[in-house]
């Protein structure tokens, strides 16, 4: 790494915030405001290096296809506060690097919240919710996690910021904003967003039911979200899963247990609970312990621990397709532990912890090949892969990325084949 | 001038055949435009359209569109897509010439998958056919523009569009499971990745709203809902605008999410006279009553209206215009002309006026719809919590003559054009805490000119859109074209200038072209940079959206 480089980008982000990767040719950046962040994206173009976005904590960042290029791991972690509070639109506009939960922490003593995305997500920054897409990161009210974004500011590769206009909808051209969510940081990087918040709920109820298989569950489930129920968390747990997790409800071979939390205002939170009990009993379902349900929620919220780390694999179908696709994988891999979640109208996601014989995780090239199968299983049965991505339009995009961005400066790893 | 004519015509006619291509001056003249109310002042004044097409085609396959796409580029010749031409910015006018591609004749319903409630349906079908089609069969798309009976599905597409129930189903950009379109280099692309696929950015939300510029939206995949089983309408009283905003704010933000929220300012609320325009019988002649399950067959649409009688007095405008009369004496001879001359002056009478009569306040209609237990019980929240906020229950009478008559008011327009005078609506949006901000702050500045009156609705948690509608006088064509712009460029400045987007559901089309930069400042680089990659050549649709069109200017 060149000495001048990170002597210049020291000079505006303070010799503090810059330090060399020991063993690549890589400076971990951490600049304190947007305008700092600008600078360093244009004297890092203009130095020739590449520019690899880096949230919440310092994970393995994408440099595929990279080599001995040179390259700033820029890190949104001290972007960390809320620069306003609209409690009257219910908007929220804060910097990228701060992560959900603690935006959760500010929100929390005032009725708000981001809404009920699944807690796991939230310890990723911002930027980072926004600017990776994958399945999970959704919710029956609220939808994904991109739809809450109602305004984005970022850094484009000429140093350039933009911030789209907040409204509630609009008609003025495309959305914007919409082509920096999902792009991993290569139209530009994100240094704030506008989140719609919502009230934190006036009840939740929870619920948990045996049916007497999981196409009955996932019939009930689709059922109920037809007569519009908006769960806050609906869960279908096979019986390999639940044998583990749930011993105490007693699940037979082939039976499905379903946990189901409904919120908002009491009477809503009622009628949805209703409807899934409905929809239960129309799939030949039955009542089973609250308490049963009580436990994910603690362990859903991490309160409680899980018996065993997070799934292995995952992949998400349309409610077409998501039956053959559950099927298809527990044909695949007999011994892992499934479960279906993260419901709404366009489908679910199916996760399986890949376990050996014996019960126990699979690590190493054991999981790898095990993954494979699954992959292969899901694919074959209509299931999108983690990851996965329409590349139909890659064209296109590269034509864009080009456009704004021709020296290739920002993660110009990610997104592309191969 | 773009390529000759009769090339262009030869070329279309190798793709289509001969009898779905059309150079005849009555065609060409009728696709020189839409329903932007600034061509209709030059059409009242008998000025023939200066923007033509070079020719018109009909093509019925999407493998026909990116043929004529290819053909276009190689001759170096504009495309213009056309869907019903009931656009209302001059989105159609072909600035530069060129192929005016008639969407029309794609028109099928292709299939309903009924495990995913999706459909799949082609670009030019009518918004009116589709909702009928999709009744048939128990579901609804939920798009009620009060243009479905001459809109099409692409247009929808193209433009954003919403419709009256969108504060429940959404405005379409919220229903879009996928896309198919004709880029501008002529190849066909699906952004049909399902929505939970994942990685890279969401195509569809960029190619939504696009207007013909990145390319020409031939198929769709769309979210269904079941039909409604239940429809609950509901009139309510506010003392003024402010409490009926605060009121609406409070409904949405506690999570429920009625179809329709309408909420009249105090001059709209006279004009519109719920108060004394009881739910008439004849109406329901024409189809549609207040239901509690839909009609069979009619689902949420009433059979066409009959085309307004020149003469007939019944529209809200001019309803306005006489109770004017009535109350200014002095206003003899036309009226009229008269009234919309000294538009500061009705402005002040009217909320004068207005304020006197209209004690009562400001009228809210609120309608659930939707799966009958739910529906049952958001409906008691909303109304529950619209009492908690002081709004007074009408009953259900004043939601009942609205809804009977919620396609006609479009038919009123036309008639209003003549002399000079003109009537014109802008809808704008913004975020609740700035809405009060917006609403004054346009109407002031559209008051300079203008009759105003605006109503709130399409709702959301965060925010809600204002639609104001405006009537001016000016004593020749040329006049009143300047006082046409010059009420746009007011208005839309004065609502950039609270932050607010100069459109929530109409589009840019050649109107709002001007104002692009204001709204989006830098980021029309992506804009820009999207327009690019997706028609290298500047072929679609040229001149619009407020993207540059040098390639075309410089001739």
């Amino acid at each position: 790494m060149t000495v001048a480089l990170e002597a210049a980008l020291a000079a505006v982000v303070g010799a503090d915030h810059v330090r060399p990767i020991p063993g690549q040719p890589a400076l971990a950046v951490t600049p304190g405001s947007p305008t700092e962040l600008a600078d360093v994206v244009r004297l890092t173009a203009d130095a020739g290096a590449a520019i690899v976005p880096v949230g919440a904590g310092f994970r393995a960042a994408r440099v595929r296809g990279l080599g001995e290029r040179r390259r700033v791991h820029l890190s949104s972690e001290r972007l960390d506060q809320v620069v306003q509070l609209d409690e009257t639109s219910m908007l929220c506009h804060a910097q990228a690097g701060l992560t959900g939960a603690a935006l959760e922490k500010i929100l929390a003593p005032r009725g708000l919240s981001l809404g009920d995305y699944p807690p796991g997500i939230l310890g990723s920054s911002l930027g980072g919710l926004i600017g990776v897409r994958t399945p999970g990161k959704s919710s029956a009210r609220h939808g994904f996690f991109e739809e809450a974004v109602a305004g984005v500011s970022a850094v484009l590769a000429d140093g350039r910021t933009i911030h789209t206009r907040v409204a509630p909808r609009r008609s003025t051209g495309p959305d914007l904003a919409r082509a920096l969510c999902g792009s991993e940081g290569t139209i530009g990087y994100i240094t704030a967003a506008v989140l719609r918040l919502h009230r934190r709920p006036e009840a939740r109820l929870l619920a948990a039911y045996v049916l007497p298989s999981v196409d009955a569950a996932i019939a009930a489930a689709f059922l109920a979200l037809r007569e519009e129920c908006a769960p806050a968390g609906l869960r279908i747990v096979d019986a390999t899963e639940a044998r583990l997790h749930f011993p105490e409800a007693g699940l037979a071979d082939g039976q499905a247990l379903v946990v189901a939390a409904t919120a908002g205002p009491t009477d809503l939170a009622a009628c949805d609970r209703d409807l899934i009990a409905s929809a239960v009993a129309a799939e030949g379902g039955a009542v089973a312990d609250l308490g049963l349900a009580e436990r994910w929620w603690r362990r859903r919220l991490g309160t409680e621990p899980t018996p065993e780390p997070g799934p292995t694999f995952q992949a998400s179908a349309g409610p077409g397709q998501l039956t053959a696709a559950y099927h298809a994988v527990r044909r695949a891999v007999p011994a892992a532990r499934l479960h279906v979640s993260r419901f709404d109208l366009d489908g679910a996601v199916l996760f399986a912890t890949l376990v050996d014989a014996s019960g126990d995780p699979l690590v190493g090239d054991a999981l790898t090949a095990t993954v494979a199968r699954a992959e292969a299983a899901a694919t074959a049965a209509g299931a999108w892969l983690l990851g996965a991505r329409p590349t139909a339009l890659d064209p296109y995009l590269k034509a864009l990325r080009a456009e704004l961005d021709p020296r290739g400066v920002m993660n110009p790893g990610a997104l592309t084949e191969g | 001038m773009v390529a000759d004519a009769d090339r262009v015509r030869r070329e279309l006619e190798g793709i289509v055949g001969p009898r779905r291509v059309s150079v005849r001056p009555g065609d060409l003249d009728t696709y020189a435009r839409d329903m932007w109310p600034r061509l209709l002042l030059a059409r009242r004044a008998g000025v023939a359209p200066t923007m033509l097409p070079t020719a018109v085609v009909w093509p019925e396959t999407v493998r026909e569109v990116a043929a004529i796409v290819r053909m276009a580029r190689n001759l170096g010749v504009p495309i213009i897509p056309y869907g019903g031409g009931s656009g209302v910015c001059g989105g159609v006018v072909p600035r530069f010439g060129g192929i005016t591609i008639d969407t029309k004749r794609m028109a099928a319903l292709r299939g309903i998958r009924t495990s995913d409630q999706v459909v799949d349906v082609e670009a030019g079908l009518s918004g009116e056919r589709f909702e009928r089609e999709l009744t048939r069969r128990g579901y609804t798309f939920g798009n009620f523009p009060s243009s479905i009976y001459c809109s099409t599905v692409g247009g929808w597409l193209a433009t954003r569009a919403a419709g009256q129930l969108s504060t429940k189903y959404g405005k379409v950009e919220d229903r879009v499971a996928g896309l198919t379109l004709v880029t501008g280099t002529g190849e066909v692309v699906d952004t049909d990745g399902p929505r939970r696929a994942i990685g890279g950015p969401d195509w569809t939300q960029l190619v939504l709203g696009s207007e013909g510029t990145l390319g020409i939206i031939t198929s769709a995949r769309l979210r269904l809902s079941p039909a409604p089983q239940l429809k609950l309408f509901r009139g309510f009283e506010v003392p003024n605008v402010a409490a009926g905003v605060e009121a609406l704010r409070r409904v949405l933000q506690r999570g429920l999410k009625p179809a329709v929220v309408r909420l009249y300012d105090e001059l709209d609320t006279f004009v519109n006279s719920f108060g004394d325009h009881h739910y008439d019988p004849d109406a329901a002649a024409w189809g549609h009553t207040h239901a509690p399950v839909p009609l069979p067959g009619e689902g949420a649409l009433p059979p066409l209206p009959p085309p307004p009688r020149p003469t007939d007095d019944d529209g809200p405008l001019e309803r306005l215009l006489g109770m004017v009369r009535k109350t200014r004496r002095g206003l003899r001879g036309d009226a009229f002309t008269a009234v919309l001359d000294r538009p500061r002056l009705v402005n002040r009478v009217v909320g004068t006026v207005a304020e006197k009569i209209a004690r009562k306040g400001c009228k809210l209609i609120i309608g659930l719809e939707g799966a009958r237990l739910r529906t049952e019980v958001e409906a008691a929240l909303t109304f529950a919590e619209l009492e908690r906020a002081g709004a007074r229950d009408l009953g259900e009478e004043p939601g009942r003559a609205w809804l009977a008559r919620r396609y006609a008011v479009s038919y009123k327009m036309s008639p209003v054009f003549r002399d000079g005078a003109f009537v014109d609506t802008m809808e704008v949006a913004t975020s609740w805490a700035t809405l009060l901000d917006l609403y004054h702050s346009v109407r002031a500045a559209l008051g300079k000119h203008a009759v105003v009156m605006a109503h709130f609705s399409h709702a959301y948690p965060e925010g809600c859109s204002i639609y104001f509608t405006f009537a001016a006088h000016a004593p020749d064509q040329a006049a009143s074209e300047r006082l046409y712009d010059q009420l746009w460029k007011d208005g839309l400045e004065a609502a950039t200038r609270v932050g607010a987007t100069i459109s929530h559901h109409h589009g840019v089309g050649m109107l709002r072209a001007p104002y692009m930069a204001g709204e989006h400042r830098e980021a029309m680089a992506i804009l820009t940079a999207l327009k690019r990659s997706f028609d290298p050549d500047d072929i679609m649709n040229p001149g619009k959206l407020g993207l540059a069109a040098r390639r075309w200017e410089a001739r």
